[in-house]
């Protein structure tokens, strides 16, 4: 078993191994037999996970690496071998920087307005006074267990130029210039945020309100007591007591910014983004150069996506471990 | 465990046996379901009911997908050679698979003897479906065609003639076409023309003169690429004048301001014409049926019109039969039967699917059928004399991609972010770079 737990514990393995470890004891009573397989059963019981990352994680990641540097059209009978020229490319290709640029604005402008909000709305749940927060708790959730999809089509109809509720809205506050969301890059980031914040407010909010349940009353009584106001109990109290929490919350939220698709792509209405492909990110891009026939050049793109993942982990990971070592300090 | 795989075995002997000792017997009546792979409506539900009809024994199991999810699926079906029985393939995408005729059953062969059937279909609709060596793939369902439908109230309101013959005179060229527009657009009551320059609503003459592209470059007998008989063909983007001919027609025709900026199939497109934001739309005999089901109020106030600058023709597709196909002869039965002159006819009156089954064009129920929503225009009429007018052009490999690049380029000029010379400049660059 020294094997097993060595390893992350997930559900899935768990439920995998459980029968496994029964069929065991049922033939346990050869002591000798059990104890000289020993080594061996740890990595049947393993199997199950490293077949299936071997096969599906492992094996697309190795081939999407050898044919990067193929000129590779996937219903072709022989590739063409072109050493290092898509990652030249790719470097060289301003196509590709736009989509870092495109993703990087699109991530910022949903991820920190977000961030501030789901604070706001957790501070607001975590309030003993509150009545019904079951029910609240559950509507939070709802935005996230709808299809995006669905998200994507029900906002690219409010945000539409001519006919859209936000243009009728904005008109009847006394704006009457309408805004070409699909057609401007700022205000069609601006909209594809809004629909990601739109499906992560509640979960981050609740996430949140998890963390701030879990810091100790004491600390706010011994803050009332020294008459500290609710706005400095938050600041003073809350907030410190929440940063790792944070810092969690950045990190998934910056993986999912990596990976905006399904927004930009309903927005736009095609793969290219838009008609100055102001909604091609960096995931967009890579499918569009797939479709395209040129599988080659979209396995480059991956990779590079592969090293702005890193370089962004790397960043994270320097943040967090100051965060965790200065809560050492303290 | 060993339960279990006891209990699968017997229930799949207990299915096998029944069906050994059955299928030899009565082998023309087993009941076979053929999966079918489309995107939108190329195959209409009434016909799977009619099929069904005559061939109970067959289920046929339909798969629709957007445009492109449908060829990006069929592709990767093909590399794990789990293909459909049937498989549609669009004109924009006819181009890169006649590069790889290699993964469809070639027809031209017994015992499904394509040349056969072959005089009953329109030359240039027929040649989409041939790959570059020759092989036949796929045969044509229905063909586009395109015409202009306009609104006859708003003509009316707008001091244009109504008659669609003396309305199909006011244009005979593009360049009259759109000064057609301008007097539309002179006509405009204030507060349409306040609309637009305040930024709202823009009242137009066209839903989008961007949709003229298409119709322009279809008029002439090249596109991209030409046919040197190899795999890829030749790439002839930069050079053919009709290319850089249709894009300055269109880039003159956004300057011009004929048009609303509206783009087809989007939420402010149904709306329009609803609202009658626009008075004309360069409709295909497919897109009839979409109007119908979009803005019924606007039902009798249409009436089609014939195109500037000849026929036109946007869209249509082939069905194919993929090459590791299960169920190739009851596919071929199908398609056959769907395809055929009279079915065509029958989809037409029904949906509005314009026939590529040529023999039908002389054919008094098609020649004579009228469309009360369109005014009782003779719309058979009409798209047979548009398509007939065309000439077949070699669709290429990445013509789909080509078609998306310029398509962005001159939505950037309708919407003033860039010159015209700038954006072709930037496409050409785009599709070098896309294409090669």
């Amino acid at each position: 078993m020294a094997t097993a737990t060595k390893k992350p514990q997930t559900p899935w393995r768990v439920s995998t191994q459980a029968p496994a470890k029964k069929k065991k004891s049922q033939k346990a009573p050869d002591g000798a037999v059990v104890k000289s397989l020993n080594g061996n059963w740890g990595y049947l019981f393993t199997a199950p996970f490293v077949v299936m990352f071997l096969v599906f994680g492992l094996a697309p990641v190795v081939y999407s690496v050898y044919i990067a540097f193929f000129q590779w059209d996937p219903l072709d009978m022989t590739h063409t071998f072109v050493g290092i020229a898509n990652f030249q490319r790719v470097v060289a290709d301003d196509q590709f920087w736009l989509a870092v640029r495109n993703t990087f604005s699109i991530w910022a402008l949903s991820t920190f307005p977000q961030m501030l909000m789901a604070i706001a709305l957790a501070n607001v749940l975590r309030n003993p006074r509150l009545k019904f927060k079951t029910f609240w708790r559950t509507m939070l959730l709802v935005p996230n267990i709808t299809s995006v999809l669905a998200v994507a089509i029900v906002f690219g109809q409010l945000f539409s130029r001519d006919f859209g509720l936000v243009n009728l809205a904005r008109e009847w506050l006394g704006m009457p210039n309408h805004i070409n969301f699909v057609s401007e890059t700022i205000p069609g980031h601006i909209a594809i945020a809004t629909m990601i914040t739109w499906r992560w407010l509640g979960y981050n909010a609740l996430i949140f309100l998890a963390a701030m349940l879990a810091v100790p009353n004491e600390l706010y009584e011994a803050a009332a007591i020294d008459g500290a106001s609710s706005w400095r109990q938050f600041t003073n109290v809350t907030l410190p007591g929440i940063r790792n929490t944070i810092t969690f919350v950045l990190v998934v939220g910056t993986i999912g910014g990596l990976q905006v698709f399904a927004e930009p792509l309903t927005l736009a209405g095609g793969e290219s983004g838009g008609d100055s492909r102001q909604f091609s990110t960096l995931t967009l891009f890579l499918f569009e150069q797939a479709h395209m026939g040129n599988w080659g050049y979209a396995a480059t793109i991956g990779i590079m996506i592969t090293f702005i993942v890193l370089i962004i982990s790397g960043i994270n990971f320097f943040f967090t471990r100051r965060i965790a070592n200065g809560e050492n300090v303290q | 465990m060993k339960k279990l795989i006891a209990r699968v075995a017997a229930t799949a002997v207990a299915l096998a046996l029944p069906l050994s000792m059955v299928a030899p017997a009565h082998a023309t009546a087993a009941p076979v379901t053929i999966s079918v792979w489309t995107y939108g409506n190329v195959i209409e539900p009434q016909a799977l009911i009619d099929y069904k009809k005559i061939h109970p024994e067959i289920t046929i199991q339909l798969k629709k997908s957007g445009l492109d999810a449908h060829h990006q699926s069929l592709i990767t079906s093909f590399l794990a050679n789990k293909t459909p029985d049937i498989a549609a393939v669009e004109v924009s995408y006819s181009g890169y698979f006649r590069s790889y005729p290699q993964y469809f059953t070639d027809l031209r062969q017994a015992p499904y003897n394509s040349g056969s059937i072959q005089s009953n279909y329109l030359p240039w609709r027929w040649a989409q479906g041939v790959g570059y060596e020759g092989t036949v793939f796929g045969i044509p369902t229905d063909v586009g065609g395109m015409e202009v439908a306009y609104r006859t109230d708003l003509f009316k309101a707008h001091g244009l003639p109504t008659d669609r013959t003396k309305v199909g005179k006011l244009w005979p060229t593009w360049d009259a076409f759109f000064n057609t527009g301008k007097l539309y657009q002179k006509h405009l009551s204030k507060a349409e023309k306040a609309s637009c320059t305040k930024l709202k609503v823009c009242y137009g003459f066209i839903d989008n003169a961007g949709t003229v592209y298409n119709a322009v470059l279809n008029q002439g007998t090249q596109k991209y690429y030409q046919n040197d008989g190899t795999k890829d063909g030749k790439l002839i983007y930069a050079t053919n004048p009709q290319v850089s001919k249709a894009f300055q027609t269109t880039a003159n025709a956004l300057a011009s301001g004929v048009g609303t900026n509206i783009n087809s199939f989007t939420n402010d497109w149904n709306v329009g014409m609803n609202k009658g934001i626009f008075a004309t739309i360069l409709a295909p005999a497919w897109m009839m049926d979409y109007i119908k089901q979009q803005a019924p109020k606007t039902k009798g106030k249409w009436d089609i019109a014939s195109l500037p600058g000849g026929g036109g023709n946007l869209g249509g597709s082939q069905l194919t039969i993929p090459k590791s196909a299960a169920h190739k002869s009851q596919a071929w039965d199908f398609i056959k039967w769907y395809l055929s002159p009279a079915e065509q006819l029958a989809i037409f009156k029904k949906y509005g699917l314009f026939p590529s089954t040529s023999v039908l064009y002389n054919n008094p129920a098609l020649k004579n059928y009228k469309d009360p929503f369109f005014n009782n225009a003779p719309v058979g009429a009409i798209y047979g004399a548009s398509v007939q007018t065309l000439h077949p052009i070699y669709e290429g490999k990445k013509e789909r991609a080509i078609d998306n690049i310029i398509g962005q380029a001159l939505s950037r000029v309708g919407l003033k972010k860039q010159s015209a010379a700038a954006a072709w400049a930037q496409a050409l660059n785009e599709i070098k770079n896309a294409v090669g």
